[in-house]
This record gives C-alpha cells, sequence and structure tokens, in this order.
C-alpha cells in the first residue's frame, strides 16, 4: 500500500532543455488537430447535410433547412465536445497535481458517479429541473463524492489506496443508481445510455447555460496554477513559499468538482477523459520545458481533453452507420481509450512491492473464536429460517415440515420450490465470493483487493450478456458456460498482464481495474447496439439476482465451494506464508509463483461460478475476509470458516431485504450487498487510514 | 458483549421457531381435480399447454395481454405493474381491482403462486428461467410478443390463443369482427377525406438531461402496419429492430421525412420526459424548420393508448389518428 507513484508535474528534465518555441509548435499543432476534428464533426450526422452543405451554411449561402441543422444540431454538439473535453482535461490535470497522484480523475474519484446517482434521484422523484438547477445537484453529488474519497485515502498516500477508495465508492453509487433505474424505469428512461455520455444536444441551450460555469472553473484553475506548481514541490517546501496548502487544494478541488459537474450536466459521464488527457501531456512535460509549468501545461491538457473528446465521436459516426451511432454513446469510445490507458500506466508503474505494514490486531484466543463462529452459525441458522419462511406470502415451519415430506399443498410446495433454490443460491455465492475475496487478498497482500476490482466479475458478466443479447433464448446453463469463459479469459489477460514480475501486488490490482472499466463499456455497447429495448433485462441480470434460480443452477457454485474449503483447509499454512511478506515464504523455500497461481485460479473459479449464479455482486469479496480478520485474527484456519459464515449471512440477508421490503417488486441482490457494502467499505478506509 | 449476542441470537432462534410452527395451508393429502373438457393449445414458442378446461383465474406479466385479457372479458386476478398499465393503457382500463405480481421483466413467484390462478399469460419476452418456473403454478401460455412480419395477424393470433385458453372464441370472433370493421371505417374516413395514401410518421421520444432520442415506428411496427390498414404510406426509412419494428433516430434524423409528412405521436401527460415534442423540442431550430411542424401538420394522439397493445388500443388508435388528421 505504500506505493507512491507519484511523479511531480514538474520533475526536472535531465535532458538539454529545448527551447520554449517547441512548446509553442506542440501547442499550435494540437490547436490544429482540435480545429480538424471539429470540422469533420460538424459535417456527420443523421441528416442529410454533408461538408459542403456545412461549408454553405457556414458561409451564409445554405437554404435554410440544412443551416438550421448546423446551427441547432451540429454546432452545439461540437461546441459541447470542446466544453466537455476542456472541462474534463482540465479538472483531471490539476487533480493529479494536487494529490501528487498520476491516477486521480473526475472517474477515480468517483466524482461522475456522485453527479450521476444525484441526477438519478432527481429524476426518480419525479423532480423536472432546469438545466441550471440540475447541474447544482450534479455539482453536490460529484463534490461530496470527491471529498470522501480524498478526505478517506488521504492525498499523495498511494495510487492504489486512492483509485480502490474512489473506484469502490463508484461501484456502490452506480448500484444505488441502477436500482433505481430498476424501480423508476419510466420516469429515468433514458438515463441508462446519458450514463454512457453523449455530447449531442438539442440546441445552444444547454452549451450557453453551462458555458459560464464551465469558464469560472477553467479561468479559476488558471489564476490557481502558479500555487498548484509550489504544491508540486512538496507540502513544506510550499509552505515555505508562502503557499496556504491546505486553502490551494480544496479550491483546486471544488473548482475541479465544478468543471466536472457541467460536463455530466451537459453530456453524462464522459469516461477517462479526465485521466488520459494529462497522461498524454505528461510525456511532453519532459521534452519540452515549456509545458513544465501548469499554466502551459494545464492549457495543453484541455486541447488533449477536446482531441479526445471529438476524436471518439468522429470515430463513432465514421465507424457506425448513421441511425446506430445515434444510440451508442461517445463516452463508451473514451472508456474503452481509458481503460487501455490505465492498463498501459500500470505496467509501467514502477511497483515498489512494499506490502504495507500488517494491519495492528490483537490476536484472540481459541474461545473467542469459537464464539464467533457459534454466534455466526446461529445467526445463520435463523436468517435462513426467515429467509425460508418470509416473503411475499408468509409460511410458517409447518408448511416446511409438510414440503420436506411432500404433503405440501399447491401453493406452499411451489413457493418453496421456487424460494428454497433463491435462498440456497444466495447462501453458496455469498460463501464463495466470501473465500474467492480472502484467496485474492491473501495472494496479493491487498487487503482491498477483490474478484470484481480485478475485472473477474465483470469478465463473467460480459461473457453472459453476450450470449442473452445474441441467444435470447439461451438457457440458465448456457448463461453459465458463457460467464465462466468471460470470467476465465479476463483472469488470463489481467494475470498474464501482471505476470511480469511475478504478480506484483499493485500492477495487478490496476490492470485489474482497467480491465473492469473495458467489460463495463463493452457491456453497455452491447446492450445499446443489440437491442436498446433491453437494458432492463440486462441490468436485471447484472444487479446480482437470484430470481428464477434452479436447483441445477447451484450445482456449479456448490462444487466449486466444496473443492476451495477442501484445498484452504488442505494449505491454510500456506495461505498464511504468501499473505506475509515477500520474503519469510523463499527463507522457508517456496516458490511463491506456482502456488500463488493455484489460489488465483481457484478464486477465478470460484467467483465466476458464484457469478453464474447469482449475477455480479460486488463488495462481498472485500468486507467479508476483513471483517473475518478483525473478529478471529489473521491466520487462514480461522479466517477461512469465518469470512464463509459472514459471506453466506451477507448476500442471503440481502437477498431477503431485497425480495421483501418493496413487494412484490424486488431488487437484487448485488444492488442491496454495494447498499451494506459500501459504509462498511468507507470505514475501513477511515480505520486503516495512518 | 459476545455472551449477550450469543444469548439475543439463540433465544431470536427460539422465538422463529416457535412462533413459527404450524401451517398456513392444510396439508395436501389427496388431490382434487374435476375433470371437465379439457384443452390443449400450442403456445408462441410451440409448447405444448395443457388445461382442464377454460380458465377463470387468470394472471398476466405484460400488459398487452392483459388488454387482450379485459376485452375478452375475462378480469386477470393479477397483473404486472397495475400502476404503469393505467398510466399507459387507459384506452381499455381495467375493470376489477387485480393484485399487482411486480415487475413485468420479474414478476413475483410469490405472489403469483398465492393467487393460485389456472393460467397465466406471459410473452416470450420473459426469461425462460422465470417461465420454466412458472410452469410449475399453472399452464403458461407464453404468446409471441410481436413479430416484425405481421403485427396485426400476431396481435389478433394472440387474441384467439387466449380465448380459447379462456373459453371466450365467440367474443374474440366479435373482437376481430370490430376491429376489422374499425379499420374499415377509419380507411373509408380518411378516403373521404382525400387522404388516402398521405405519407405518415408515427414516433414517441423521451428527453434525458439535454438530449433528444426520437424512435420511429417504422413500417414492420404495429402501429405502422395499421397505418398502412388505414390507408397511409409510412414514411420511415430507418430500419426497425426484427421483433417491435422500432428505430432510434435524433431530431436531426427527423429531416429525412418527406416535406408533405403527417406527424403523430403519444407521450404522457404525468411523465414530461416523455414528451418531448411539446416540450424540450418548441424551442429547437431544427424542428422548427421541419416542413411539416410549419405546417402544423404535427398531431398529439390521446394519452394512455398502449403502442404495443392489443385490438382495443388499435382501435383507439385509429379513431384518435383518423380524428386528427380529419380534423
Amino acid at each position: 500500500m505504500a506505493v507512491t507513484a507519484t511523479e511531480p508535474a514538474a520533475r526536472p528534465s535531465t535532458k538539454a532543455p529545448t527551447p520554449r518555441s517547441g512548446a509553442a509548435a506542440v501547442t499550435a499543432g494540437l490547436v490544429l488537430l482540435v480545429a480538424a476534428l471539429a470540422v469533420v464533426d460538424i459535417a456527420q450526422g443523421t441528416a442529410a447535410v454533408g461538408p459542403s452543405e456545412v461549408f454553405k451554411a457556414l458561409t451564409g449561402r445554405a437554404d435554410p433547412d440544412d443551416a438550421s441543422v448546423v446551427i441547432a444540431s451540429r454546432l452545439p454538439r461540437m461546441t459541447a465536445g470542446l466544453l466537455v473535453g476542456a472541462a474534463l482535461g482540465m479538472a483531471g490535470a490539476v487533480l493529479q497535481a494536487v494529490s501528487r497522484n498520476v491516477l486521480a480523475s473526475p472517474d477515480t474519484l468517483a466524482v461522475n458517479a456522485g453527479s450521476y446517482l444525484a441526477l438519478g434521484l432527481a429524476g426518480a422523484t419525479g423532480l423536472s429541473l432546469p438545466m441550471i438547477a440540475s447541474s447544482g445537484v450534479a455539482f453536490l453529488g460529484g463534490l461530496a463524492a470527491a471529498a470522501v474519497v480524498l478526505g478517506l485515502s488521504g492525498l499523495g498516500t498511494g495510487t492504489v489506496r486512492l483509485v480502490l477508495a474512489g473506484t469502490a465508492l463508484m461501484l456502490g453509487l452506480n448500484s444505488m443508481t441502477e436500482g433505481l433505474l430498476l424501480l423508476f424505469p419510466e420516469q429515468t428512461e433514458g438515463l441508462y445510455q446519458w450514463n454512457q455520455g453523449s455530447i449531442a444536444q438539442n440546441g445552444f441551450d444547454g452549451v450557453l447555460q453551462m458555458l459560464p460555469i464551465a469558464l469560472v472553473g477553467l479561468v479559476g484553475l488558471m489564476l490557481t496554477a502558479r500555487r498548484v506548481d509550489a504544491l508540486a514541490l512538496g507540502d513544506d517546501a510550499a509552505r515555505g513559499l508562502g503557499v496556504p496548502v491546505r486553502a490551494t487544494r480544496v479550491t483546486v478541488v471544488v473548482l475541479a468538482a465544478l468543471l466536472s459537474a457541467a460536463a455530466v450536466t451537459l453530456a453524462g459521464p464522459i469516461g477517462f477523459v479526465g485521466l488520459c488527457a494529462p497522461a498524454l501531456v505528461r510525456p511532453l512535460a519532459r521534452r519540452f520545458r515549456g509545458f513544465a509549468r501548469s499554466r502551459t501545461s494545464m492549457p495543453a491538457a484541455a486541447l488533449t481533453g477536446m482531441a479526445l473528446v471529438l476524436g471518439s465521436d468522429v470515430l463513432l459516426r465514421w465507424l457506425i452507420t448513421d441511425d446506430l451511432s445515434v444510440a451508442v454513446p461517445t463516452g463508451v469510445v473514451t472508456s474503452l481509450v481509458g481503460a487501455v490507458f490505465l492498463v498501459a500506466m500500470a505496467l509501467r508503474l514502477r511497483d515498489t512491492a512494499g506490502s504495507g505494514a500488517p494491519d495492528r490486531l490483537r490476536i484472540p484466543s481459541r474461545a473467542v473464536f469459537l464464539a464467533t463462529l457459534a454466534v455466526l452459525v446461529t445467526v445463520l441458522v435463523g436468517l435462513v429460517i426467515a429467509a425460508v419462511l418470509v416473503g411475499d406470502s408468509k409460511l410458517l415451519l409447518g408448511d416446511v415440515v409438510n414440503w420436506a415430506q411432500g404433503r405440501a399443498g399447491r401453493t406452499v410446495s411451489f413457493v418453496l420450490d421456487t424460494r428454497v433454490p433463491r435462498v440456497l443460491a444466495a447462501l453458496s455465492a455469498g460463501a464463495a465470493l466470501a473465500l474467492a475475496g480472502t484467496l485474492v487478498q491473501a495472494v496479493t497482500r491487498n487487503p482491498l483487493a477483490e474478484p470484481s476490482v480485478l475485472g473477474v466479475t465483470g469478465g463473467g458478466a460480459l461473457g453472459a450478456v453476450i450470449l442473452v443479447t445474441t441467444a435470447p433464448v439461451a438457457g440458465t446453463w448456457g448463461v453459465a458456460g458463457a460467464a465462466f469463459a468471460g470470467s476465465g479469459l479476463t483472469a488470463v489477460l489481467v494475470f498474464g498482464l501482471a505476470a511480469r514480475g511475478g504478480f506484483q501486488q499493485n500492477r495487478l490490482v490496476l490492470v485489474g481495474i482497467g480491465v473492469a472499466a473495458a467489460t463495463t463499456a463493452l457491456i453497455s455497447l452491447l446492450i445499446v447496439l443489440t437491442d436498446p429495448f433491453n437494458a432492463t433485462k440486462a441490468l436485471t441480470w447484472l444487479s446480482g439476482s437470484t430470481y428464477g434460480r434452479t436447483m441445477p443452477d447451484i450445482a456449479p457454485v456448490a462444487l466449486a465451494l466444496a473443492v476451495g474449503i477442501v484445498v484452504a483447509v488442505v494449505r491454510r499454512t500456506e495461505l498464511d506464508l504468501v499473505s506475509l511478506d515477500e520474503d519469510t515464504p523463499r527463507l522457508l523455500g517456496l516458490r511463491l509463483g506456482p502456488g500463488r497461481l493455484g489460489f488465483l485460479l481457484l478464486s477465478v473459479v470460484l467467483s465466476s461460478t458464484a457469478v453464474a449464479c447469482a449475477g455480479t455482486i460486488a463488495f462481498v469479496g472485500l468486507v467479508a475476509p476483513h471483517a473475518a480478520r478483525a473478529l478471529v485474527g489473521r491466520r487462514h484456519a480461522r479466517v477461512v470458516p469465518v469470512a464463509l459464515l459472514l459471506g453466506a449471512v451477507l448476500v442471503c440477508t440481502a437477498d431477503l431485504i431485497g425480495r421483501t421490503v418493496i413487494a412484490p417488486a424486488q431488487l437484487g441482490a448485488g444492488l442491496m450487498t454495494a447498499v451494506i457494502g459500501t459504509p462498511y467499505f468507507l470505514y475501513l478506509l477511515v480505520r486503516s487510514r495512518r | 458483549m459476545r455472551r449477550l449476542l450469543l444469548t439475543a441470537a439463540a433465544t431470536t432462534a427460539a422465538a422463529l421457531t416457535l412462533a413459527a410452527c404450524g401451517t398456513t395451508e392444510p396439508a395436501a393429502d389427496k388431490s382434487e381435480k374435476k375433470a371437465s373438457e379439457a384443452i390443449t393449445l400450442k403456445d408462441g414458442k410451440g409448447t405444448e399447454v395443457k388445461l382442464d378446461g377454460p380458465a377463470t383465474k387468470v394472471v398476466a406479466t405484460e400488459w398487452n395481454v392483459v388488454e387482450s385479457l379485459v376485452s375478452l372479458g375475462v378480469d386477470p386476478v393479477g397483473v404486472a405493474d397495475v400502476k404503469g398499465y393505467k398510466t399507459w393503457d387507459s384506452a381499455v382500463p381495467l375493470k376489477n381491482d387485480p393484485k399487482d405480481i411486480g415487475t413485468r421483466g420479474e414478476p413475483s413467484m410469490d405472489t403469483v403462486a398465492s393467487l393460485a390462478p389456472d393460467l397465466i399469460v406471459a410473452t416470450t419476452d420473459l426469461p425462460p428461467a422465470a417461465v420454466k418456473q412458472l410452469r410449475e403454478v399453472a399452464p403458461v401460455l407464453a404468446v409471441t410478443s410481436a413479430d416484425g412480419t405481421g403485427q396485426i395477424e400476431q396481435m389478433l393470433e394472440n387474441v384467439d390463443l387466449i380465448a380459447k385458453a379462456t373459453g371466450t372464441t365467440d367474443k374474440a370472433e366479435s373482437l376481430r369482427e370490430g376491429f376489422e370493421a374499425k379499420v374499415a371505417e377509419g380507411k373509408k374516413a380518411l378516403t373521404d377525406a382525400g387522404l388516402a395514401g398521405e405519407q405518415i410518421a408515427f414516433a414517441d421520444g423521451y428527453v434525458a438531461s439535454n438530449q433528444v432520442s426520437v424512435r420511429p415506428y417504422t413500417a414492420t411496427s404495429l402501429i405502422g402496419e395499421v397505418n398502412e390498414a388505414v390507408g397511409l404510406t409510412n414514411a420511415w426509412k430507418v430500419k426497425g429492430d426484427e421483433a417491435y419494428g422500432l428505430g432510434t433516430t435524433d431530431v436531426e434524423g427527423l429531416t429525412a421525412l418527406p416535406k408533405d409528412v403527417h406527424f403523430a405521436y403519444i407521450g404522457n401527460e404525468d411523465d414530461p420526459s416523455a414528451t418531448p415534442f411539446t416540450g424540450a423540442l418548441a424551442k429547437n431550430s431544427v424542428w422548427k424548420s421541419l416542413p411539416f411542424v410549419k405546417a402544423g401538420d404535427v398531431h398529439r394522439l390521446d394519452d394512455g393508448i398502449w403502442m404495443f397493445g392489443g385490438p382495443g388500443s388499435m382501435e383507439a388508435y385509429i379513431d384518435a389518428l383518423v380524428g386528427a388528421l380529419t380534423k
């Protein structure tokens, strides 16, 4: 955890300094590129208004209909693209500078997710807000999310910690928004597609209303540029120069949130531009001295952002035929580009492989362990009884007895025939995810890692959605197989990329997050392209649900769980050693590579079967092992059983709540675990802050 | 603390166990099936559906089959998303107060089972896993949700199928005749008004943030086929999806419509985001410069006509369309 892959923006160049004119030439080149893209973008669209009509319209010689298309549709879209790109590029650049973290951006700080949830809430409650008010709502949501992430992860304390905090919060917030989408499909119509980010505009109104806000942000940031440069030297040096460190940080984060909120209100969350644009400018700063100062590098990042957004839009409209391109959001393309970037950066990241100090946990006595186990077993038994009896129709134990003896009446036997598999699915999926999380955390020695962070769950979901969208009649076994294949391929990709240097922990996690983002973008692309009216169906599946599960669906996960438990019990000592540090196992003559690979493979099997059985359920793999360690200490002989029980209890509770609270409608267990898991995760971060 | 937790958990479990003894339903030791004339049908997926007799207690998971049931005089005991049905399909209002069985995508198995229906009418859009489970409760008739190669025929076929299962074939016959008469009546009214062969574009749309999506109902949609049946020509060049015949476009895409087209849409009073043509687009200069908008040839039809409904909705559509065009 102690990796500080911080790269001061003003790192002194070792090469001979190039003249200032280099920076000017590069900037001029960027301006030309953006201008060229803007012209191409204006000539694209669903109306038959091509380059020649656009030229005529711009010179005032076109017929009024073509002119109105250019003025009310093409120009606003192009301007929105420029504005959004500049806002996000600039926001990303300053966020990276003040947090001294190359991975800070509106996405990784959950600013976009916060804004999206705020807008989703407004939509679901039926509020029909004017544009300015909704941007205010988005601003508050985004600022709150950024404050939480930055506040909890600390500034300049480590790349991985920040990204994990941001990603986890994003996951939780997006789950809540997805819940809203499922519950209020009519009120939030179009919000799902909008979530992917699209710069299309209905006239100039939106652009004109957001322009002042964006200008305040951009100008404000340019004014703080000198102070931001000072911050890059370190807090103490900055203080020595008379720069108010705290005030500068707060100002910059507020202005950056303002910029992202303007961008989100205008075009939805356009993914990863804030991450990529500064990353593209950074190498320039090493070559051209002119870019070493924020005052020149920030506009360069803004220009790069514009080029990225417009370039993605142009690419999309060029690749996909006219009518469909309306349905495919620009943000999907930028997300895919961004994911590739994240992975590339992770591979280049110097990994110090320094594990954080092991949590200073008291070592509880055997009696405590046994008592915890007893309490958990009792809770689980009570919960299972409750889960079987409570539902839309309440049952009594006598009904269950009748059912077990095969003497129940039609209604009772049907209710139990469908309810018991759901309870079992929740139990086994929860236990499997908890075990998978325990293994991943032991191997990566990263207490904040879990299969969904590594992209394994996302890959499974992608596999399943590919099948669901291409073959509507796919059976449950088909879906399970597709999920398994998807998880497997993703895991091979992630572990393969991270294998260089023996699965160093931070590289593995960052590659995983990149791949997870790519799978999410691809899922959106697939749903929108193949069947825009099927979004609810896929969302339902993705939200982690036990709906419609039958006994055969549970078989794979039960089998994997049995194997997993046996392996974990037999090799508990090895797990203890692997999770300790890099050197001890070597001293003991243990080969780390193969052992780690084996545990990782097992966790892939566990999590993909869980995905196949109950969809994507996040947080369980993260929370359960952590809570188990806090309760009974670090030894895996104790952690494994406690984590298994906790996982089962968590998912079963979530399933029970999701099924009953808003009955007869229902929410997926995955959404409920995210709602329960996010606060707990934040608590973990607070506690582990050093 | 731990001891307290332990005691609490144990007590809760014990209390649950004690309180929950007993049954909600007597043990079924013998089955009581009455033998009347059995019905065997083939549904939209080719699955054989066997009924002991005409079904009277019917649960429906999709709004179009709910509408067909109501039109046939069978009041369903369970309906998915009752509130949504009332908002979007007031052309054929519910006559009773059916139990809400949850969402259309994930109807609650528990609630359906507690209604103990004789028949569940679903569509082929319901996930196979759900259909499989519902079959345990009662026979499931899964009608084809939509078919781009013949929407009207499919709609009437579905009504016939549901009628056979509920013993209301007489009513289905009169529904079909009523629908055909309405089509003829609409066609005559349009011809009399000199509108035969005119171009029509029907759409709905929604607004999210500052973006407007328009959804064209192409010639292969149900509305599209009804338009042709009453003697109009569909103007959309956009390609629709295979089942429902729905396309996607934006405001710019509307410039591809012919100049003399009649534009019609259905919105929803309770949902401002579903009615962009009067709201978000009112000030859009592309929209304002469209020839049919300038000519005032844009017609908002009555709310509550379900665009994917049955004969009842389509009759209401013909009335509304003819009324708007001949006014």
